[in-house]
């Protein structure tokens, strides 16, 4: 159980800069998720948390003392590892203890402690094997029994779930957040996938080139989100961008078209960008209110259909749960609740 | 299935049953001859020297003497002192081997500015013919010409210049500080591949676990390299045991016996006594010694793997 603080910390490989002035603050017991595209330097700042790469510039402190100059096990965290990193030659039982055994703590209690994460993580019939005779999933809970087995400060995820196939990575994300409440213990996750960051977080801090885009709880960053990164990333299908010049209250598409904006929106500013959800976007038959679009492609993924449409020259996709049968070539009529509608200036910015 | 069965009574023509039963013979004629004539019957006749007399200065030599050999084997002193010296000179050298090849190997697999270059470097001596790595170093240890002995009288362990290879006592390490210079970079090079597939976050998990260097080292590496060290500690004590090249060049077998290993016994018996049978036959024992020992390291690691299933 532990706060962290973040400070101004940078990171640099030889000259080439991946992290830039990141501060982050993070209370006691949450669960906070970085989440971003490969390269967007969260590994690296969970790396520089556990203390296996040198912190350039700034400061890491967990329990308001300086983490920056100690080496990992003088933090008290434990991580998971994408790859689990798993003791080959140990069994179930050796690795979750390793730790402990390290430590010098008395048998009795490595045998109680080991006894209580194998219960929690439903371990207990595998104790005594090797890792390479379990599946990806139970690796997974080994790694994640190694991790609470020492009750540490607080808990470090680097993409722990991407190498599962998709029905076990939703099972053991359900299990993740399960953990977290039953063990209150300070955690952070890193992934790429966005589904994972919404689904676990308490707070998610969407990354992008080295910078923090936004922090804030995931309905936050879905309804509000900081600036053009952010919304194209969280979300799935992803968000519909419009570009155009905002001019007596519509945004004027490159086509000639337009679009009406809501009250609240700036009258005129120049070159913007508008963006809508797929599953916001009303569908109407062609010639209805709103703007006419050709149906390229049609999507089912059983729960609803996902339209690509044409519309001003690029894909404007829409998420329905109709399941009249559109196809490809039909024109239809797309609309915008105004409510629905996020405005981006010219540099990218939520107005 | 509708084949009509061949009745009991028909018999194929006696030459058609032969080239059926010959035919797959046939197909692996070529192979079986090389094998026989390549490997089985030089095998079968140096066996077949440890039985028969055979000397080439005397003419009339080259009858079946039976276990004659063998029997004055169990009498032959120089050949149990033999025996023991090859005890000797094989577990330390390999031990050595073993030991700086690992040291080179951890040392190599650090990244470092002129690596590649060094790693380069260190392979050199695996390339030295031995006939010319022993020259070279029975001459380093001739105070005539050698540094060597200088260097230890300078530094107090010799209380003046003399030939190590000439001294009874420690004649032995000559060829085994040889031996071992030219045999670390065979553990170095399959040490350094063994380590570097190493997952590298093992040591991280490990080291955010807890451990040392130390305690890394032996959790993770020691037990990673460890079925490569028994394999390669088997490969080269066979090597080893069997390399008579640089104690002939070196030493000879002297001073007085004492660096005389079973397999330079048997290139003195075989080419300075020009007795071929009794060669064969110090050559079958320490065949059948080798044998033995491999079999018991391949059964010791076999059960090794299993715990590991």
């Amino acid at each position: 159980m532990a706060t962290m603080e973040i400070r101004s910390a940078s990171k640099n490989y030889g000259t080439i800069r991946v992290l830039d002035d990141i501060n982050l603050e993070i209370g006691d017991g949450e669960f906070i998720v970085l989440v971003g595209p490969s390269g967007c330097g969260k590994s690296t700042l969970l790396r520089m948390i556990a203390g296996l790469e040198e912190i350039t510039g700034g400061e890491i402190r967990i329990d308001d003392k300086v983490m920056n100059a100690l080496p990992p096990k003088a933090r008290d965290i434990a991580m998971v590892f994408q790859s689990y990193a798993l003791y080959p030659h140990m069994s179930v039982a050796d690795n979750m203890s390793y730790s402990l055994r390290l430590r010098k703590t008395d048998k009795p209690t490595i045998a109680e402690k080991v006894r209580d994460a194998s219960s929690k993580l439903g371990l207990d019939a595998l104790l005594e094997r090797k890792p390479k005779a379990l599946s990806g999933g139970q690796r997974q809970r080994v790694a994640m029994g190694r991790a609470i087995v020492r009750q540490p400060k607080a808990f470090l995820f680097d993409e722990p779930l991407s190498n599962l196939d998709a029905r076990l990575r939703e099972q053991m994300r359900a299990e993740i957040r399960k953990l977290h409440r039953e063990l209150g213990a300070t955690s952070i996750y890193v992934t790429h996938d966005q589904v994972e960051a919404m689904t676990l977080a308490d707070r998610i801090v969407a990354m992008h080139g080295g910078h923090i885009q936004q922090v804030g709880t995931p309905l936050e960053l879905y309804d509000r989100p900081a600036n053009l990164f952010v919304a194209g990333f969280i979300g799935s299908p992803g968000m519909n961008f419009l570009k155009g010049d905002i001019a007596d209250r519509c945004l004027h598409l490159c086509d000639g078209r337009t679009i009406a904006l809501p009250a609240e929106m700036p009258a005129t500013m120049g070159e913007a960008t508008l963006g809508i959800r797929p599953e916001h976007v009303v569908l109407s038959p062609a010639g209805e209110t709103g703007l006419e679009a050709t149906v390229e492609l049609v999507e089912p993924t059983g729960h609803g259909i996902i339209l690509h449409l044409t519309l001003a020259g690029s894909v404007f996709k829409v998420l329905t749960h109709d399941r009249r049968w559109l196809e490809p070539g039909a024109s239809v009529s797309v609309s915008f609740p105004t409510d629905a509608l996020h405005l981006f200036n010219a540099e990218g910015v939520r107005v | 299935m509708t084949a009509t069965p061949i009745p009991a009574t028909y018999r194929r023509p006696l030459r058609q049953r032969l080239a059926v039963t010959l035919e797959p013979w046939l197909y692996c004629a070529p192979v079986l001859i090389l094998i026989t004539a390549v490997m089985l019957v030089p095998l079968v006749l140096g066996i077949s020297y440890a039985f028969r007399d055979i000397q080439l200065l005397n003419p009339f030599s080259g009858g079946f003497v039976g276990l004659e050999h063998f029997k004055a084997l169990g009498q032959d002193d120089a050949f149990l002192r033999a025996l023991r010296n090859t005890l000797w000179w094989t577990g330390a050298s390999v031990f050595f081997q073993l030991a700086f090849g690992l040291i080179l190997a951890l040392l190599l697999n650090v990244p470092f500015t002129g690596r590649g270059l060094a790693q380069a470097l260190v392979f050199l001596p695996w390339a030295v013919p031995t006939f010319l790595a022993g020259l070279n170093w029975a001459w380093l240890f001739n105070p005539v010409i050698g540094p060597i002995p200088h260097w230890l009288t300078a530094l107090g362990l010799m209380d003046e210049p003399s030939n190590i290879l000439a001294d009874p006592s420690i004649a032995m390490w000559g060829p085994i500080l040889a031996a071992t210079w030219w045999g670390i970079p065979f553990f170095a090079i399959t040490l350094l591949a063994a380590l570097q597939s190493i997952p590298k976050d093992l040591y991280e998990a490990a080291s955010i676990d807890g451990a040392s260097p130390i305690q890394r080292f032996f959790s993770i590496t020691l037990p990673y390299l460890a079925p490569v060290i028994a394999i390669t500690v088997l490969l080269r004590t066979v090597w080893v045991a069997n390399f008579a090249d640089l104690i002939i060049v070196m030493t000879n077998g002297g001073p007085a016996d004492r660096t005389q290993t079973v397999a330079s016994y048997i290139f003195t018996q075989a080419f300075k006594r020009l007795d071929f049978g009794y060669a064969s036959a110090v050559a079958l024992v320490l065949l059948a010694l080798l044998l033995a020992y491999s079999m018991v390291i391949l059964v010791f690691r076999q059960k090794l793997s299993n715990r590991d299933k």
